[in-house]
This record gives structure tokens, sequence and C-alpha cells, in this order.
């Protein structure tokens, strides 16, 4: 059997899902400098609580509509979480919207999945029993914009900047990142997962704790 | 949400530090051994930390969706249960029999040691150290990428 030294075996992949997941990664905006946070909330309120944010394929709706939720939260809301992925998942969000119902606001991931005639009547439905919604689609919709999200090679690079592991500078340099992005075509999501696979095909080095613990595992601090 | 993430770099909790221990130096563990694990938080005041959690789970990494097992978990807060875990303490247990470690291209099963802070001022910090389960060699693409 071959022998793989302990600390290369226990790598982590710095492009794999737990790291790069709707959440884990702070929003950026095109040119890789973070969100202002409490201003698109502050602009969802003013537009009434229901917007949508719009935008391509992977180019960090999700992340933003998790972030903006997380916001309202802490801010003492109802807020309730939907990943609309098949025609099942209608039932979660009118349970989503029931459990809104008076001030909470539903958010709702890949709203457009529902057609134009369901999200008219989800809307509606939210509208009367006095739910906010805050959506993500691919375009403009009936719902006003709250921000509308694009990428660039220079937004792929800042995330990839802020990965948990020093190991990926050395395993991905910045011309595999911007060669990531046109194979991609803008698409951060997929351009991250081409990276995951160059990872795993270049020696892999262990992460670091904060501070020089234990070189294993990883941290995190959380708010 | 995440806001300081590991790499070596500064967090605005004057960089917490866990050390673990295993009782197995080359933190491999055959299904259904007993497994020990000595921790030692450093770098941060015991007095500023209103809960820990110790945590003993599985996870898979990889580019889809990841699964989670809790194998073990217990939280202690309380000025009297903090006393006798910090920030020095252990945790001792039984590992079951499966899931099995595993070092593929694709997806891996990890399972770590987790360790898990909660300030006071409501931010918390984890702390992960992995060990394996049995001795499942890693797939032929894993190998000869780390030859």
């Amino acid at each position: 059997m071959t022998v793989v030294p302990i600390r290369q075996r226990w790598a982590s992949n710095p492009f794999s899902t737990r790291h790069v997941r709707p959440g884990s990664i702070a929003p950026l905006d095109v040119t890789g400098h973070p969100l202002d946070i409490p201003a698109l909330v502050a602009r969802l309120a003013a537009l009434g609580g229901s917007a949508a944010i719009v935008g391509p394929h992977g180019s960090g709706k999700t992340t933003l509509l998790m972030t903006i939720a997380d916001a309202l939260e802490a801010q003492g809301g109802r807020v309730a979480r939907v990943r609309l992925r098949e025609s099942r998942d209608l039932v979660g969000l009118l349970r989503a919207i029931a459990a809104c119902a008076r001030g909470g606001t539903a958010c709702v991931d890949s709203a457009e999945r529902t057609g134009s005639i369901v999200g008219a009547g989800m809307r509606l439905a939210a509208w009367l029993v006095g739910a906010r919604m805050l959506e993500t689609a691919h375009r403009r919709g009936p719902s006003p914009t709250l921000f509308e999200c694009a990428t660039s090679a220079r937004l792929l690079a800042a995330i990839v900047e802020r990965l948990p592991c020093r190991s990926v500078e050395d395993a991905v340099s910045p011309v595999d990142v911007a060669a990531a992005f046109e194979a991609s075509r803008g698409d951060i999501r997929e351009a991250l997962f081409l990276l995951y696979d160059r990872f795993e095909r270049r020696a892999r080095h262990p992460c670091r704790e904060a501070g020089g613990g234990e070189a294993d595992g990883a941290s995190r601090v959380r708010s | 949400m995440t806001d300081g993430e590991d790499g070596g770099g500064t967090t605005r909790l004057g960089a917490p530090r866990v050390g673990v221990h295993f009782d197995h130096p080359d933190r491999t563990y055959a299904p259904q051994d007993s497994l020990t694990a000595a921790y030692e938080v450093e770098g941060v005041a015991v007095a500023d930390i209103r809960a820990i959690e110790r945590s003993v789970v599985w996870y898979t990494e990889g580019k889809g969706e990841e699964d989670l097992g809790v194998h073990h978990f217990d939280r202690l807060e309380g000025a009297a249960a903090l006393r006798a875990a910090l920030p020095a303490g252990s945790v001792s247990l039984r590992l079951p029999p499966s899931p099995l470690s595993y070092e593929g291209v694709v997806v891996k099963i990890r399972w770590c040691v987790r360790i898990r802070l909660f300030f006071a001022a409501g931010r918390d910090y984890v702390s992960e150290h992995v060990f394996d389960l049995g001795d499942v060699p890693p797939s032929r693409g894993t190998v000869e990428r780390l030859a």
C-alpha cells in the first residue's frame, strides 16, 4: 500500500462545497470589493420589503440572498428560506409565505422556477397575508430589482484570495483562476468547480489553523 | 455567517487557538475503537466564553452537496461546567463501525473532533481536527496526485 503523508492526506480542498457554498464567502461586487449589506437592507426596506436579486447563473445571487436573510434575522426580523428546485418545493414556498405572514420575509432562491403564472400567484398570496418576498431571478421581472449581480475575472480572483486554506496559492495560480473564469464563461460557481479539479490535480498542502494551531483542520469565526 | 476564515490571518476575536492531542499519535482508529482527544484553548480569556460545544462528526467533502453525521455532541455552559472544560479538557468516546474515512478525488469522507467556542460578544469560533476511522486506501487518483 502506498503511504501518503498524514498532513497531505488530510489537506482540505479549498474549492470544496464547505468552503465556497453560499454563506461561506461574503458577497463581493464585480470589482471584488465587499457589498454594503446594511445599505442593501435599507434599500430593501425602502422598496417595501419585497424585491429581486437579479443575475446570470453563478453570479452570487444565492450568496447575497442568504447574507441579506442573515442580516434581516440579526435585526430581529422573521425570515424563511426556500430553495426552489422542483415542483414539490412549492409546498415549502407556501409554508414559508404563511410563516412570514404579517411582516416576515420569505427569501426565495430561484423564484422563476415557479413560472410566471404560479409566481404571480405566490406574490399575490404573500401580499394578501402581509408577507414580503425577496427572490433571486435570472432576469428582471415584476418585482423591483434590489441588486443586479455580475461577474468578472477580478471578482473570481478576490473570492479565491478569501478562501481559508493557504495552500491555494501553491496549487492554483492567477493564470489558472483567469483560465477558469474564461472556461466557465463567467459562471463563478462553475469556475470554482474547475478550480476544485485543478487543485486535486496538484500536490496539496495542509491548511493551517489561525495563529498557528495544529495544522490539520479548518477554523472559523462567525458572527 | 463566517467573517474571519482561517488561513493564518488575524481575527477580531484575538485569534483563539485550539490544539488537540489524540491518544493515537497517527490519528488512525479502527472501527469501534475508543478515542480520547485532549484539547487546549489558548489566546482568549476563558471569561469571554459563554459556552463550548465538543463534538465528533463525520462529513463528506467535494463539489456537491455535503452529508454530515454527528456521532458525539455535548454543550457546556454556566460557570461551573466551563471551569471544568476550559482552558483544557478532553473528549472520550467509542467510535462507530462506519462510515470509514475515505480520500477520493470526487468525494472524501472525513472524521473530526470539532471544538466550538461561543463568545459573550455573540460570535463563535470553530476548530476542526481531522482523524481517520479505518484504513481505507486513498483512491488511485489521489495517490498519484500526492506522490
